[in-house]
């Protein structure tokens, strides 16, 4: 075999991408930040001493942090590093399986928005114009108020505004591998539209997917807390970290610790999300670095 | 370019339209209504009696097409929260601490964010560079709540330099207006850094180099100009956005300003108040949209009207 022995290698473009993605040192970082939080989501019973609604500790209510209680003591008297620690639990599966419903819905409609264009391109792009033009969070916020809020209703109310981003990635995508000589190919040996969908163009959009993919979680993550902020999010006793940060506001000229570390969760988890999304973006698709 | 504006418009029509039935709808389908609330318990005699003066008995079809044929005439109604004013006159008294903190922050975040871009464009790869992706990262990551308790933890609670609320004293005004400017700047620190570099890359800028221009000609009479497209396009829909008011900052800095607004109409069923805000906005921005897509045709010729549906 002596084409195995010449010094010239095949590399996949899997492989370049994972060049490309070490090299940038944010990401690379954002993603170890981002492996912690979920490992730490995943394990939160073994690493609290208490269950997150135990009040546990009432006599030393709103107590500062220590080497007993690391972030403190909340007004209710729980271990407010276990309330942190839970509310991860809640920011991440909510931003994950937002995210998800994004792809779900996205994918599917910018493909067919892209494969078929005219009319059905139309629809797509008139819906997609309703979501940018009504304000999103007061929508949100509408939709909160009719469905009482609650995990579920607000993994569902994030999907909606998450996957207008997927969708408009995918069509472009597909818009532009439509033309190509192999979906031609395809189509004159008598491929049904729905097999060159699946079997093509949403293959060559897996780059754009997973991206949109990665970017739709921290949106979901800020709506989530957002709506959780205004007390129409995730309900009480429940953690999540917009709902501490509402009630960190009330402590913060004396109990610091009370706002300082539901922010701090909060925007280093989305930091890292977003940072590691746009990694991922320039890695896969070197050409759309920057945009 | 004016069939294009006419078929935009007619498109703006039917959005508008779309969203009004489904704001409607869904607005009514809230469970409870405005009479309900637990801090004034009225007798049934007495709702029915509320709601009928305000034709909230009438079949919800009914109640659509008179409010909207209202709307259509300038007339959104009157707030049930505050029933000796206009929803046109609330609007008018709450908007203008929103417009003046929003608009300042937008004006005030561009500015520095056009600045903050062009120097990370022309010293690439510089500590400059990396403060302004820095800063753009921050500003467009993390959300707007989050920053405003930073900054109040900061600046008011720990060095005690500047008030944490209030609308009184232009002291009281930096905080806020500091938050508003976070996204402006963030977004314009990163879009004109891209559309520089961009430009700069383009073999005219060779050109004109290779012609002996000074770089500071180059740079503010070729580079800027052919720099300034994408960043026109984004300004409006941003001003909008932020200059409405925001629930977050208005609340943490205690501003009397539209976005308690956001939150009390809902609470509270206030149907009209809470139409005349989201069709208010809907509207504002599919005007900007319009609007920007003219400037963009215009400041680029390149862009012809014939059919293109972006």
């Amino acid at each position: 075999m002596t084409l195995a022995t010449t010094p010239y290698r095949q590399r996949s473009p899997l492989y370049f991408a994972w060049r490309r993605f070490t090299a940038n040192k944010a990401a690379v970082l954002s993603g170890l930040v981002l492996l912690v939080l979920i490992l730490m989501a995943i394990a939160a019973p073994l690493i609290s001493k208490t269950g997150y609604e135990d009040q546990a500790y009432l006599t030393q209510a709103l107590a500062f942090p220590s080497s007993e209680f690391w972030f403190g003591v909340d007004d209710l008297g729980r271990d407010f590093f276990t309330r942190i620690v839970y509310g991860a639990r809640v920011s991440l599966s909510i931003g994950f399986t937002a995210a998800l419903f994004s792809v779900v819905i996205g994918v599917p409609l910018g493909a067919v928005a892209g494969y078929y264009g005219g009319r059905a391109d139309w629809a797509v792009m008139r819906v997609i114009e309703l979501f940018s033009v009504v304000p999103s969070l007061l929508a949100a916020m509408l939709l909160g108020a009719l469905t009482g809020g609650g995990f579920l209703t607000i993994i569902l109310i994030a999907a909606l505004f998450g996957w207008v981003q997927v969708c408009l990635l995918v069509r472009a995508q597909v818009k532009s591998v439509r033309e190509k000589e192999f979906v031609r190919a395809a189509q004159a040996l008598g491929a049904t539209p729905w097999y060159i969908i699946r079997r093509h163009l949403i293959a060559n959009a897996v780059s754009p997917i997973i991206v949109g993919f990665v970017l739709a979680i921290p949106l979901a993550m800020m709506l989530e807390a957002s709506l959780s902020f205004l007390g129409i999010g995730v309900a009480p006793p429940t953690p999540s970290w917009g709902q501490m940060i509402n009630v960190g506001m009330n402590f913060m000229y004396f109990y610091w610790h009370m706002a300082v570390f539901p922010t701090a969760a909060l925007a280093i988890t989305v930091l890292a999300t977003t940072l590691f999304g746009d990694g991922l973006r320039d890695a896969l698709d070197p050409t759309m670095k920057g945009r | 370019m004016i069939p294009f504006i006419l078929k935009r418009l007619a498109s703006i029509l039917l959005t508008f339209m779309t969203v009004s039935v489904i704001v409607f709808l869904m607005m009514h389908a809230v469970p409870g209504g405005p009479f309900d609330g637990n801090d004034m318990p009225v007798s049934k005699e007495v709702r029915d009696k509320l709601m009928a003066s305000l034709g909230l008995d009438q079949p919800l079809y009914v109640q659509y097409f008179k409010y909207m044929w209202g709307v259509f005439h300038f007339d959104f109604g009157v707030p049930f929260q505050s029933p000796g004013e206009t929803v046109v006159e609330l609007l008018a008294r709450a908007w203008p601490p929103s417009l003046i903190l929003g608009g300042l922050g937008v004006l005030i975040g561009a500015s520095l964010g056009i600045l903050l871009g062009i120097t990370a464009a022309l010293r690439r790869n510089s500590w400059i560079d990396y403060l302004a992706s820095a800063f753009a990262t921050l500003g467009l990551t993390i959300p707007v709540f989050v920053i405003s308790m930073m900054l109040i933890l900061v600046f008011a609670v720990w060095l005690g330099w500047l008030p944490a609320k209030g609308w009184g004293k232009p002291n009281s005004w930096i905080l806020p207006i500091t938050a508003y400017a976070m996204i402006p700047m963030a977004t314009y620190a990163r879009y004109t850094r891209s559309a520089m570099l961009d430009v700069l890359n383009k073999p005219f800028v060779t050109v004109l180099r290779a012609k002996g221009l000074s770089e500071r000609r180059i740079i503010f009479q070729h580079v800027l100009r052919n720099a300034a497209l994408p960043m026109v396009t984004v300004f409006l829909p941003m001003f909008i956005g932020t200059a409405t008011g925001s629930i977050f900052v208005e609340s943490m800095f205690r501003v009397p300003g539209l976005g308690a607004y956001f939150v009390s109409a809902i609470n509270l069923r206030d149907y009209p108040l809470e139409m005349a805000l989201i069709l208010m906005i809907t509207m504002m921005f599919c005007v900007a949209y319009l609007l920007t897509d003219i400037a963009y045709a215009m400041l680029n010729p390149r862009i012809r009207f014939a059919g293109n549906t972006r």
